[in-house]
């Protein structure tokens, strides 16, 4: 019987309200997003004492001077107390050496960067972002299903014994495939993934230097070194074999894809002499533009109107093909 | 097909005369209208039950006017103007120090800065270059003086309380560079020739004094604030660059809010968005209201000592929305407001509170946190999730 009523008791125990609601304990713990600016910048960081205390005393600081201590220091350190190398090679994940992460500068792999915070990239996430999930949003109320597309490929309807195993049909009104298009969440709002800056030089034929002119205009543009294409097939009439590096093109991403973003709208294009703007029927009409420049307008360029006597000393400017590439 | 169309449906197939009260405007259009339905709605038609034939003889019933006033909310478009920022934020201190960092570990690893592509030798260029980089000992401008490639190059790290990453800083030494001096003062050795100074007069009277050669007065750029910040002056559009302003108006009751008006007669929430700026406002404004879809939406029950307490509306025709001239002043019950907030962007222009045909009397350009002290409880609960954080 004893047995039978502590049972009870842990059972009804479970049916207890607990001492605080359990409502307030989350919501104490998890900040909402929509809550006013944080007061001051370490309060989204996790509390630590690094955070709580004052900071090193006044004296500590002045007396801290690593340059003076090093020059005050009249032995040698050993090298490989302070100085650490990583492996050239990798050599498994075995091996007690093993090489640091690529983000680590000592890392043989590690990039420096960003270097900044662009502005065309704030004005993408404080401005443009949500403007476009206003406009891409498509309402369904509960109970409404999103109107389904038939399908792409038709079949071939009829009697004829020719219709069996039949490829299907292309789309009505044309041969080409629209592109699909998924629904813009704030997950996937479009937004600029990469820039590809081409140029081809044909003087490049005849002499390499306008390649290395071309590539040193590129990179001084673009902050990105830029690679070289080997023509594919040979074209006899303009004295073009199959093999020559003729083409550079400059991938860029991120920082350096903004900054370049920004100079050819604010700075370039403005400056453009009787140009009559971007074609309005270029790109695919699903977030990619393709533009070019002329030799001329690839000089206004503000890395090129410094140094513009250097390159045409060497050679003319080259021309830019550009392509803007979103993810919508 | 949703739920709600279906039930007006039911209702529209039942016999009897359609009450205005009980089926919203556009699925009475619907209804009276069945051959506009698209293909795929009609073809769901198809599979539901058979209308019995006498009822289908009346799928247009006539609509009855009924003799009591028209039950409903008050249904309001709320257009949110707001100003994108047009500065650049503030950095940290963590994220200035950051790029400062990087910039420097930046120098220690690139390649040297390749002088006699850019400079040929013997120009003044090469000269000016040689000169200033005595100085500061590396090709960057705005990283301060640090030689990445001597032997104090792995004293990367600026000790507290440098300023080399501060704006001010970065601005200063890059006005220096442009104006051909070094990014900071040197101490001057005897009578060298530096940054663009020579001895001035002849030896025996001024020995020592210095002019400038070519003064070049570089233009500094303009500051990031602005008069209307230092005289706060909330009703300018050129205070606090760097944060998005949003216009709000104290109406009739002295409560501030987003300017707001009733949807007449047969127009929609962003065209109504529309005139009431212009109403509002004037038209000395250059807007853009973005999208047709409203990103907000706030609820309001009229009620007194906890009970509904409808008001009796007297609803007027509205001079710029021609489809409300269709019907004479009518009279509705009012139990509440239903705003839907629509999101605009302010181009150009100012508003005019002068010609506001609403009974406003003043506006506000206002940061998120303004708009959170300036309007009430409820209302900032509804408004807060749909103004940027920036």
């Amino acid at each position: 019987m004893a047995l039978l009523q502590e049972v009870t008791s842990t059972f009804l125990r479970r049916f207890k309200a607990p001492p605080a609601s359990l409502h307030r304990k989350w919501a104490s713990h998890c900040r909402h997003a929509s809550t006013g600016a944080v007061a001051q910048e370490t309060d989204e960081l996790e509390q630590s004492s690094f955070l709580q205390g004052e900071g090193p005393a006044q004296q500590a600081i002045e007396r801290f001077d690593p340059a003076g201590v090093a020059k005050r220091r009249n032995r040698r350190l050993p090298p490989s107390r302070y100085q650490f190398r990583s492996p050239r090679y990798y050599r498994g994940p075995l091996h007690p050496h093993q090489p640091p992460r690529p983000s680590e500068p000592s890392s043989r792999e590690f990039a420096p960067g960003p270097f900044s915070l662009p502005r065309l990239e704030q004005t993408y996430h404080d401005t443009l972002a949500s403007d476009y999930m206003v406009l891409a949003y498509a309402h369904l109320p509960p109970g409404q299903t999103a109107f389904k597309k038939g399908e792409r490929l038709r079949r071939w309807e009829g009697d004829s014994p020719y219709f069996k195993n039949r490829p299907l049909r292309g789309p009505r009104g044309g041969d080409t495939l629209r592109l699909l298009r998924k629904p813009v969440t704030f997950r996937n709002v479009p937004q600029l993934q990469r820039v590809t800056v081409h140029t081809m030089s044909s003087d490049a034929i005849n002499s390499g230097a306008a390649l290395h002119v071309s590539g040193m205009v590129l990179q001084a543009i673009t902050n990105v070194r830029a690679e070289a294409h080997e023509v594919k097939k040979s074209v006899a009439g303009f004295g073009v074999r199959a093999g020559m590096y003729l083409s550079l093109t400059c991938e860029l991403k991120g920082e350096d894809m903004y900054h370049f973003l920004s100079k050819l709208v604010d700075v370039v294009m403005p400056k453009m002499k009787d140009w009559p703007g971007v074609k309005g029927s270029s790109g695919d009409f699903s977030g990619n533009i393709a533009l070019g420049l002329k030799a001329e307008e690839v000089a206004l360029f503000p890395e090129m109107e410094v140094n513009y006597d250097m390159c045409v000393r060497y050679y003319l400017s080259p021309t830019f093909r550009i392509w803007l590439l979103a993810n919508s | 097909m949703n739920a709600g169309q279906k039930s007006a449906r039911r209702i529209a197939a039942s016999n009897g005369p359609i009450p205005r009260d009980t089926v919203c405007f556009s699925c009475l259009h619907r209804l009276t209208h069945p051959s506009r339905r698209p293909a795929s709605t009609a073809a769901a038609l198809a599979e539901s039950p058979p209308i019995p034939s006498h009822q289908q003889r009346h799928t247009n019933p006539p609509v009855t006017t009924a003799k009591a006033p028209r039950k409903a909310y008050q249904l309001l478009a709320s257009p949110v103007l707001s100003r994108p920022p047009l500065l650049t934020r503030d950095l940290t201190s963590f994220e200035k120090a950051y790029y400062l960092y990087q910039k420097r570990l930046n120098e220690r690893l690139a390649l040297p800065f390749t002088r006699y592509f850019y400079y040929k030798k013997g120009t003044p260029g090469d000269a000016e270059w040689k000169r200033k980089i005595k100085v500061r000992k590396t090709p960057a401008r705005d990283i301060g003086v640090y030689a990445a490639y001597g032997d104090e190059g792995w004293n990367d790290e600026v000790l507290v309380g440098d300023r080399t990453a501060e704006r001010e800083s970065v601005v200063e030494a890059l006005v220096r560079d442009a104006e051909g001096k070094a990014i900071i003062d040197e101490e001057v050795v005897g009578d060298e020739n530096k940054d663009g100074l020579a001895v001035a007069g002849d030896s025996k009277t001024g020995e020592g004094q210095r002019r400038d050669l070519t003064k070049v007065e570089v233009e500094r750029p303009v500051g990031r604030v602005t008069e209307a910040d230092t005289a706060n002056d909330m009703r300018s559009l050129s205070r606090k660059m760097d944060r998005t302003l949003y216009l709000l108006v104290k109406n009739r009751e002295g409560r501030w809010r987003f300017p707001q008006d009733r949807v007449y007669g047969r127009e929609n929430l962003h065209q109504a968005a529309e005139r009431i700026l212009v109403q509002g406002f004037g038209i000395d404004m250059n807007t853009w209201i973005v999208g047709n879809h409203p990103i907000g939406h706030h609820q309001m029950n009229y009620t007194s000592g906890g009970a509904p307490a409808p008001r009796l509306a007297k609803i007027t025709p509205n001079r710029l929305v021609s489809t409300s001239r269709d019907r004479a002043e009518y009279e509705q019950e009012e139990y509440g407001e239903k705003v839907f907030f629509m999101k605009g962007r302010m181009m150009t222009g100012q508003a005019d509170i002068g010609k506001n045909e609403y009974g406003d009397s003043e506006f506000r350009w206002l940061v998120k946190e303004e708009v959170e002290e300036a309007v009430t409880g409820g209302y900032w609960k509804s408004v807060k999730d749909m103004l940027a954080e920036r």
